[in-house]
């Protein structure tokens, strides 16, 4: 297997967290295709011999550059989610990916759960017809909100991308719901209720959010997906594989084989290695931006807002 | 079984399917008894009658409503019809109660409500689910506070059992009033209750996906907002497949905790050559609890235990109004203010 060396830049993301030290660079390091070779900020080089691939979580403010210079030096991206706080930022980063033809992938990485793959391979092979309807559930129970930004930004694009990578049908009208419900009044919001219209006829109603924590619970608490078609209807239930385990302690879920972010640089690899678009890529970026936007628009006036022009 | 000396002797108007779940629930509850069949069908209504023991039969509601030892009645008629017949069993001084919707327009139904107010007379809605074994657990948890106060609420209903028959008059928007009306105030009355709070707005989104020349929706995605600020996501289906699906789902998130039932089945599971298939549970019988609940009101003084058990006037009016604001959504295309249509 050819190895793909890793530069880390940046250590930044929404609000408290930081993706890269909690997520990429224990991916990468955990991953027989990778190696990372350093780490840097946001204005070093990128143009070195001894790099392929470049993890970007530099601050907001810095990500069209960071992410455009890393492409035009020649390097793959993996860039922390959101890829950037717009969607127009967003598709310079896209224009960008498309001049240079490398692979730049937004780290939407709960669409490589074992239960979205075999769901959209089932679909893909027809065993439920053509898709009319999906009901997603995303809830986290515990972790801090990501201030100021919500739940929207944060949670709900991992729902909605799933969704694109079952269905591959591109949103067009959006209403929202969005409330403060888990946490003191002042804060962003942590529970959004998204009522999506797809192309050909397909609507979706996405819940997305972060609880209050439970015991035995860490991370989901509630990941499913149901997909109903025109010939069958396929549930899809993405706390599993897991061992559910029962002690004094409580009850909690032993999760069995790889997690997503190993599962994503797997696809990320491929795609390098093969000089392939990776399935997962900055149009995917794109668009949940521009839900993003779309659902702030329908929040703020309890209307239904036409999602802005779909991928092409 | 007990044996009381008096006993609500009860007329079943329209003898159709549902009645014989009513008429079941009659059979075991020692206070009541079953005094007779209306239905505009005179085979039917005589072979109804029949099937329970040669009790009476009419095709004329006036005259059934004359005969002794009528009491009170129980209507199973299409949803067009409930305003008109409630009205004409206020005016002769029976109790009743009404197969749902309570009405299929907002001043139909505060019209049939009215004509109970004040006269002694209880009217109860058959909004049946409120008294299934799972929404009365739902319940039981949400007052409990085990779950904190509830936030989301998702309640889906999706199978065959719906309507068996796709020459029904169900499928008559003009008779049923459309789908929201007609099953959708089942989910929409039962969130309403779980969630204990004033519903502000309805979106609603339907499809017709058996076939694009259906007169009502197949598929209803109804979602309603709360003045406590909860959302209640409601689904409700004959479109799913295969033709035999059937599917229950319910999650309630408060602010203290999360409630889920299974949503791939309660039952057994049994894998034979033809696949894999959940068995029925075997839940406990709806109709009974309701028709005790009926009686309750009949036979105890109002109180809070009276009010707690059954469907009344102004509960059933909400569920109408939600279900007329859910098919105003689906026409007009955004979501729907409950001033709007109340």
């Amino acid at each position: 297997m050819r190895v793909l060396n890793v530069l880390l830049a940046g250590s930044a993301g929404l609000g408290h967290q930081n993706h890269q030290a909690d997520m990429y660079a224990p991916g990468f390091a955990a991953h027989p295709g990778f190696a990372v070779v350093g780490a840097v900020e946001a204005d070093d080089r990128f143009d070195r011999p001894d790099v392929d691939v470049v993890s970007v979580c530099v601050p907001f403010e810095d990500r069209v550059e960071v992410v455009s210079r890393a492409l035009r030096a020649g390097k793959h991206v993996l860039v922390d989610k959101p890829m950037a706080l717009t969607s127009a930022e967003c598709e310079r980063i896209a224009a960008v990916a498309a001049e240079t033809g490398l692979v730049c992938m937004p780290a939407y990485h709960q669409r490589f759960q074992p239960a979205v793959r075999s769901a959209r391979e089932a679909v893909a092979g027809g065993k439920v017809g053509l898709p009319w309807n999906v009901q997603a559930d995303f809830l986290v129970a515990g972790g801090g909100a990501v201030w100021p930004l919500g739940e929207l930004l944060n949670f709900a694009p991992y729902a909605t991308d799933a969704i694109q990578a079952i269905t591959g049908l591109a949103v067009t009208e959006v209403y929202a719901i969005a409330g403060v419900n888990f946490q003191d009044a002042a804060g962003p919001e942590d529970l959004v209720t998204l009522c999506l219209t797809h192309e050909r006829g397909l609507t979706s109603t996405v819940v997305a959010g972060r609880t209050p924590a439970a015991a035995g619970v860490h991370g989901l608490s509630l990941h499913r997906y149901r997909i109903s078609g025109s010939h069958g209807t396929l549930l899809a239930d993405c706390t599993r594989p897991a061992a559910e385990v029962l002690t004094a302690a409580g009850a909690r879920r032993s999760w069995a084989g790889p997690g997503t972010v190993h599962r994503m640089l797997t696809e990320l690899h491929a795609a390098v290695v093969a000089g392939r678009p990776a399935e997962l890529g900055p149009a995917d970026g794109v668009a949940a931006l521009r839900l993003v936007e779309a659902a702030r628009q329908a929040i703020a006036t309890g209307q239904v807002v036409p999602a802005a022009a779909p991928r092409a | 079984m007990e044996r009381h000396s008096i006993s609500t002797g009860v007329l079943v108007v329209g003898a159709g399917a549902i009645a014989d779940l009513h008429v079941a629930a009659l059979s075991t509850d020692p206070r009541s008894r079953l005094a007779g069949f209306v239905d505009t069908s005179g085979e039917r209504a005589a072979q109804a009658a029949h099937r329970n023991g040669g009790v009476p039969w009419s095709t004329d509601l006036a005259e059934a409503l004359s005969w002794p030892g009528v009491d009170a009645c129980i209507i199973c008629t299409p949803n067009d019809t409930h305003e008109r017949l409630a009205v004409q069993v206020a005016t002769a001084g029976k109790h009743l109660l009404v197969e749902k919707p309570l009405a299929t327009t907002v001043p139909g139904a505060r019209k049939a409500a009215e004509a109970f107010a004040g006269n002694g007379l209880t009217l109860a809605v058959a909004h049946s689910h409120r008294f299934y074994d799972y929404a009365r657990t739902v319940r039981e948890e949400i007052r409990s506070g085990a779950l904190g106060r509830p936030v989301l609420v998702r309640l889906a209903l999706l199978g065959s059992w719906i309507w068996p028959d796709w020459r029904a008059w169900v499928l008559d928007p003009a008779r049923s009033g459309g789908h929201a009306l007609h099953n959708g105030v089942h989910l929409l009355d039962l969130v309403t209750w779980w969630i204990g709070s004033r519903p502000l707005s309805v979106y609603a989104r339907g499809q017709r996906r058996t076939a694009a020349e259906l007169d009502v929706h197949d598929y209803l995605e109804m979602v309603v907002r709360y003045e406590s600020g909860a959302t209640a996501v409601c689904e409700m289906s004959r479109a799913h497949r295969p033709a035999g699906y059937s599917g229950r789902d319910v999650v309630v998130q408060g602010t203290e905790g999360l409630l889920t039932l299974p949503w791939d089945g309660e039952g057994p599971l049994l894998t034979d050559e033809r696949g894999t298939a959940p068995l029925d549970p075997g839940v406990a019988y709806g109709f009974a609890a309701q028709l005790g609940a009926w009686l309750d009101a009949l036979t105890a003084p109002p109180g809070p235990a009276a009010t707690e058990a059954g469907v009344g006037a102004e509960e059933a009016l909400l569920a109408v109004a939600l279900g007329v604001a859910a098919e105003r959504s689906m026409a007009l295309g955004r979501p729907v203010d409950l001033e709007e249509v109340l």
